[in-house]
């Protein structure tokens, strides 16, 4: 991913990669999609094995938070988890994780954090609103003070994996704006789960409906209406997960593109010596080594908490998204007919891709928090 | 001057080598001033400041640090240089000379004669010799190896005729590396010279272009019987493709180590900055509330960050080998690609009130900023797709009809005698 990594950090990509070409490549998550089962529990749990969620656990609650490199170790495992599109619900485990062990109180870490990284329960995140613009703050879920704690109204679009959780980290708003977090068992009174039927083959998702959910004060996740900045801080981790999928997503579409286009004749020429596709091809390269570079960034702004971290992680966000689509859309025309065939791989990759650059924010959200921060 | 350079620096540790070199700069360099251009060779004060501060550099054991003794540099490892430009962050550094040291001091090392080597890279170190380079001719740029300057052989010299142009800074420079066929009847790349012409030689005449804007850093040469000395060809005779190549690479290797940011990018901080100049557009313009400039805007600072990262990464990534030197170019792509979009997305953001020259951006006015020079110069666009497909993605090369056969039997430009 980034050019100057560590031994360390090239071990845990080769680890990863071999890894995940032996229980997890395309053709496994092709069976599952055409059997109609969900991901394979016994490959995430062998990836867990090799510290996937654990990187966010401390120490005390069975993890390794404490020797990891964190969002930069998380952001090469899910570039690789990218490139073979696996279906497994490693981003909001990471994030529900990390938002525990950062907010959460000993009684709620305990609960939660050791069953996390052995991979016994599973957690997800609710926060964005439904609509168009959702995906990059909280919204639409309304928190009111009750006599005998809290009550929450109002629904959550875009919830990953959220029929297999056992946790939801919920982040909602009062009523003069003010953020509040929680975690909420699944079976939690009130909480409906209704599933969507995502683009993306890979993956679950849902909306998540609260009505009147009342909860107690050992709901709350951190400070009642001051939970902005660890939510901000939530957000910036799963926009430099999220992107550096999308990087690994778009890296392998490009390269078994490049394959094809070398091999393939027209012509009687490789239609890759064609200026009309080499140049597409150029630009498709520039962009994403772009998308290299600012995901990279991101992902070393955000471990250290640097002053630019959330902007670097909404440039990430912007620019890996909409290039993704750009060039495998590109990638799917060079393919000629056999792209428009479900045989092919490309169209896997294109659905994370589109999906990819409209959740946690889709572009125009993004460009805009830049303004937001700008003029802060 | 008493001590020499090398005297200075042989024994110095890395440490003691950057406390000297701070306390010197502090002493001795004027601050870089803000919004100053790195280069305008218009501007003859600023070329013959930056002739001083070479020289400056030179006597004070600061020039050529990693270049060989033998030739008058300080034969250090790169970390000296490293850390002396870490250290130079805040001065004004000679960036006329940008040329001399990113590609002819490299050509010369790598192709050039005993001769030319003593004579030359010295010249450079002690702030003498600017050097531009005589490659583009009127009937083509991109097509390198098809110029037409001729250069003939009498006696001890060679005789160039016919004309060079879009020679940056040729009008304030003092020698020129100049590609010229000196033999027309092999294929293209075959008969080509490369010489070291002093720019102030008889019948070389010299005279700026105006450009779209009025100004230019650019300048035509004729060539009307221009004598350069026999010893004066760098590499061989009819090798000038081979030294086109390796100089070619310098150039890039130089851009991707961060040219277009006046030599060096490095030690610039890598932060992602939103800069405050777009929310002051915004606000001058009365358009904070506009939902469509807010999004042109929040595109301008993503372009302006990837641009950024991309060409720190390339950097980065080709001096410690992770990634190949052909990154380079992926790098000077970005570079017109991002200028064409900038451009066009404040000219939609300035609507009618960018098309005329405003007092806040120097009398100039939005639609014509830098929409030529990244996609044109150095190689057209299309000439920079091709380097990064073919050498970067290793996709086929582009068929050509004039590669095999005879120069002087290639089909022309319709307009122009054969």
């Amino acid at each position: 991913m980034d050019v100057i990594v560590t031994e360390d950090q090239r071990m845990l990509q080769d680890t990863t990669r071999r890894f995940l070409e032996k229980r997890a490549p395309v053709e496994s998550m092709r069976q599952a999609v055409e059997s109609g089962s969900e991901f394979a529990p016994e490959t995430w749990r062998a990836g867990l094995e090799l510290g996937w969620v654990s990187l966010f656990v401390p120490e005390g609650f069975g993890g390794i938070a404490e020797y990891a490199g964190g969002a930069i170790d998380a952001a090469i495992i899910a570039e690789e988890l990218g490139r073979v599109v696996y279906p497994g619900p490693f981003l909001p485990n990471c994030v529900a994780a990390f938002a525990v062990a950062e907010a959460g109180s000993d009684a709620q870490r305990s609960a939660v954090l050791p069953a996390l990284a052995r991979g016994e329960r599973m957690a997800t995140l609710c926060f964005a609103s439904p609509g168009a613009r959702g995906g990059a703050e909280p919204g639409s879920i309304r928190v009111n003070r009750t006599r005998h704690g809290y009550s929450l109204e109002g629904i959550a679009g875009s919830v990953q994996a959220a029929e297999q959780a056992d946790y939801f980290v919920v982040t909602a708003l009062d009523e003069h704006g003010a953020v509040s977090q929680f975690l909420l068992p699944f079976d939690a009174k009130g909480l409906t789960v209704n599933p969507l039927d995502p683009i993306d083959l890979g993956r679950s998702m849902a909306q998540v409906q609260f009505h009147s959910v009342a909860l107690g004060e050992d709901a709350l996740l951190g400070e009642y209406g001051a939970a902005d900045a660890q939510f901000e801080r939530q957000l910036q981790l799963a926009l430099v997960l999220h992107s550096a999928e999308t990087v690994g997503v778009t890296d392998r579409a490009l390269e078994f593109t490049l394959d094809y286009v070398k091999q393939r004749y027209a012509f009687g020429r490789p239609i890759g010596s064609f200026q009309a596709l080499k140049h597409r091809l150029a630009n498709h390269a520039m962009q994403l080594e772009g998308a290299k570079a600012a995901v990279a960034h991101a992902a070393r702004s955000v471990q250290e908490g640097a002053a630019d971290a959330a902007a670097a992680a909404s440039v990430a966000k912007a620019h890996s998204g909409k290039f993704a689509t750009e060039i495998i859309r590109d990638c799917l025309h060079m393919h000629g007919g056999i792209g428009m065939t479900w045989e092919h791989d490309i169209h896997l990759y294109l659905r994370r891709a589109v999906s990819n650059e409209a959740l946690w924010g889709a572009t125009p959200a993004h460009y805009e928090r830049l303004c937001r921060l700008a003029q802060a | 001057m008493t001590t020499t350079s090398t005297e200075i620096a042989g024994t110095e540790t890395l440490e003691d080598f950057r406390l000297r070199a701070r306390k010197w700069l502090q002493d001795r360099l004027p601050p870089r001033i803000p919004g100053e251009p790195f280069m305008d060779w218009e501007r003859r004060e600023l070329v013959a400041r930056d002739r001083q501060i070479q020289r400056a550099l030179w006597e004070g054991g600061f020039a050529g640090i990693t270049l060989p003794v033998a030739y008058g540099g300080l034969g250090l490892d790169y970390h000296y240089e490293e850390a002396f430009y870490d250290e130079a962050e805040p001065y004004r550094l000679p960036w006329h000379f940008g040329n001399a040291f990113n590609v002819v001091i490299p050509t010369l090392l790598a192709h050039g004669n005993e001769t030319l080597k003593q004579r030359y890279i010295p010249g450079i170190l002690r702030g003498e010799e600017i050097w531009c380079q005589l490659l583009s001719e009127p009937s083509g740029g991109s097509d390198l190896a098809g110029v037409t300057t001729r250069a003939e052989r009498r006696g001890d010299s060679w005789v160039l005729n016919g004309s060079k142009v879009w020679t940056t800074g040729g009008m304030a420079c003092d020698m020129g590396i100049c590609l010229a066929r000196t033999d027309p009847t092999v294929p293209k790349h075959a008969g080509l010279t490369m010489f070291a012409v002093n720019m102030k030689s008889p019948g070389l005449t010299i005279s700026p272009l105006k450009l779209i804007r009025g100004n230019s850093d650019f300048c035509q040469e004729f060539l009307d019987d221009v004598e350069v000395p026999a010893d004066h060809v760098i590499g061989e005779p009819n090798a000038g493709w081979t030294v086109v190549r390796s100089q070619l690479a310098a150039e890039h290797a130089g851009m991707a180590r961060g040219w277009h940011q006046g030599l060096r990018v490095a030690a610039e901080s890598a932060a992602v900055e939103l800069s405050p100049a777009y929310v002051d557009m915004l606000r001058a313009l009365d358009l904070e509330k506009d939902t469509h400039a807010r999004q042109l805007v929040g595109e301008a600072f993503v372009i302006d960050a990837v641009y950024k990262l991309t060409t720190r990464r390339v950097a980065v990534g080709v001096r410690n080998g992770a990634l190949p030197h052909t990154a380079g170019s992926v790098a000077s792509l970005m570079a017109a690609q991002t200028d064409v979009r900038r451009t066009a997305l404040l000219s939609e953001l300035y609507g009618p009130v960018g098309v005329y020259a405003a007092p806040d951006r120097g009398g100039n006015s939005v639609g014509l900023d830098r929409v030529c020079t990244h996609r044109i110069g150095g190689g057209t666009t299309e000439t920079q797709a091709n380097a990064v497909a073919e050498r970067h993605l290793g996709l086929p090369k582009e068929p050509s009809d004039d590669n095999a056969i005879p120069f002087n039997q290639r089909k022309i430009n319709a307009d122009r005698e054969r």
